[in-house]
C-alpha cells in the first residue's frame, strides 16, 4: 500500500503556533499570468492587483516545514488590503492558528494571516476560516 | 465621471445592481492558478483522490473563484473612480466543479463619507451564482472611491 501524504489533522493544529513562510518576489510575469487568468486587475493605478498576493501567500504557505492542514474546506475569510503593492516587491506571509472548535465532520479552525514585505511592513492581513479532517482512527 | 469614464463617489448609488456576463472554469484554468500560486492541495490536483471526497471530483480553488468574480466586476461597463481595495468579508457557500459556469451579481450596500474630502467608502454586496443559480460564493467589499473635484 502507498503510505499517504502527511497531513496536519485538526488533532495536530495548536493554538498560537506562528508559522513563518519564505519570501518571494512578486514579478511583472506573476501579474500578466494572474491577469490573463482571471480577468482581474489592480484598483489602485500601477499596483499589484490587490487579490494576487493572496493567491500567492496561499502558495507560500506549503513551503514550510510542517505538513499542509488536511483542509475538507475553505469555509470563509475576512481580508483587508493594508497597502498596495508593486512589481519588485517581496512578501512572505505568517499564519497562526487563533481558534480551534471540534465538530462531527472534523473541526473548525481558524487562522490569522499577514502578508510582510521587504520592508517588514504588513501590507495585508485577515483572517481565514477553515473545515479541516481528522486524523484517520 | 473622469476623462477616462469612471463615475465618482456622488454618481454611484446605493441600491444600484448588476449582473455580469458568465465565464465558464475549466480544467485549464484550475492547472494554471495552481501552478502560478503554487496552491497543489489534493482538492484541485488530484482527481482519484477527489472521487472518494465528499465533493465527488476536484474543485476549483477558492481563491480563484475569488480572482474569477473579481475580473467579472470589471465587466460591468460602469466602473468607479477607485482609489484603493479596503478589503472584504467573504464567503465560499459550495464548490466551483470544472465546467462550471460561474456568473456575478452586485448590488450596492451603502456608501459613506469619510475624514479626506477627495475620497468615499462604498460597500459592493456580491454574489457567485452558477448555471442552477446555486450561490457558490457570497460576501462583501469595501471599495475606496474618489470623489468628483469641487
Amino acid at each position: 500500500m502507498t503510505p499517504a501524504a502527511a497531513h496536519t489533522f485538526f488533532e495536530d493544529t495548536k493554538l498560537n503556533d506562528l508559522v513563518t513562510s519564505p519570501a518571494m518576489t512578486v514579478t511583472e510575469a506573476h501579474l500578466s499570468l494572474y491577469s490573463g487568468l482571471t480577468g482581474d486587475a489592480a484598483v489602485e493605478p500601477g499596483a499589484v492587483a490587490e487579490l494576487l498576493p493572496l493567491c500567492l501567500s496561499i502558495g507560500l504557505g506549503w513551503r514550510v516545514p510542517q505538513p499542509p492542514l488536511a483542509v475538507l474546506a475553505f469555509m470563509s475569510m475576512d481580508w483587508q488590503i493594508v497597502r498596495a503593492l508593486h512589481v519588485g516587491d517581496t512578501v512572505y506571509g505568517t499564519s497562526r492558528v487563533v481558534s480551534r472548535r471540534t465538530m462531527r465532520e472534523g473541526g473548525i479552525v481558524i487562522e490569522d494571516h499577514e502578508i510582510i514585505d521587504q520592508r517588514g511592513e504588513t501590507v495585508q492581513r485577515g483572517r481565514f476560516t477553515f473545515l479541516v479532517a481528522r486524523r484517520p482512527a | 465621471m473622469t476623462p477616462s469614464g469612471r463615475r465618482y463617489f456622488e454618481e454611484i448609488e446605493v441600491g444600484e445592481e448588476f449582473e455580469s456576463p458568465g465565464r465558464t472554469v475549466t480544467e485549464t484554468d484550475i492547472v494554471l492558478f495552481a501552478g502560478l500560486s503554487g496552491d497543489y492541495n489534493v482538492l484541485h490536483t488530484d482527481a482519484e483522490f477527489m472521487k472518494k471526497s465528499i465533493f465527488g471530483e476536484r474543485i476549483a480553488h477558492g481563491l480563484l473563484g475569488l480572482a474569477i468574480q473579481s475580473g467579472l466586476f470589471y465587466r460591468t461597463g460602469r466602473v468607479f473612480a477607485t482609489l484603493a481595495f479596503v478589503g472584504l468579508k467573504w464567503k465560499f457557500k459550495g464548490p466551483i466543479k470544472i465546467g462550471d459556469t460561474i456568473r456575478l451579481r452586485t448590488r450596492v450596500a451603502s456608501k459613506r463619507e469619510t475624514g479626506k474630502t477627495d475620497r468615499g467608502l462604498v460597500v459592493v454586496e456580491r454574489t457567485v451564482l452558477n448555471q442552477r443559480d446555486e450561490v457558490v460564493q457570497e460576501g462583501e467589499t469595501e471599495l475606496m472611491v474618489e470623489r468628483r473635484p469641487a
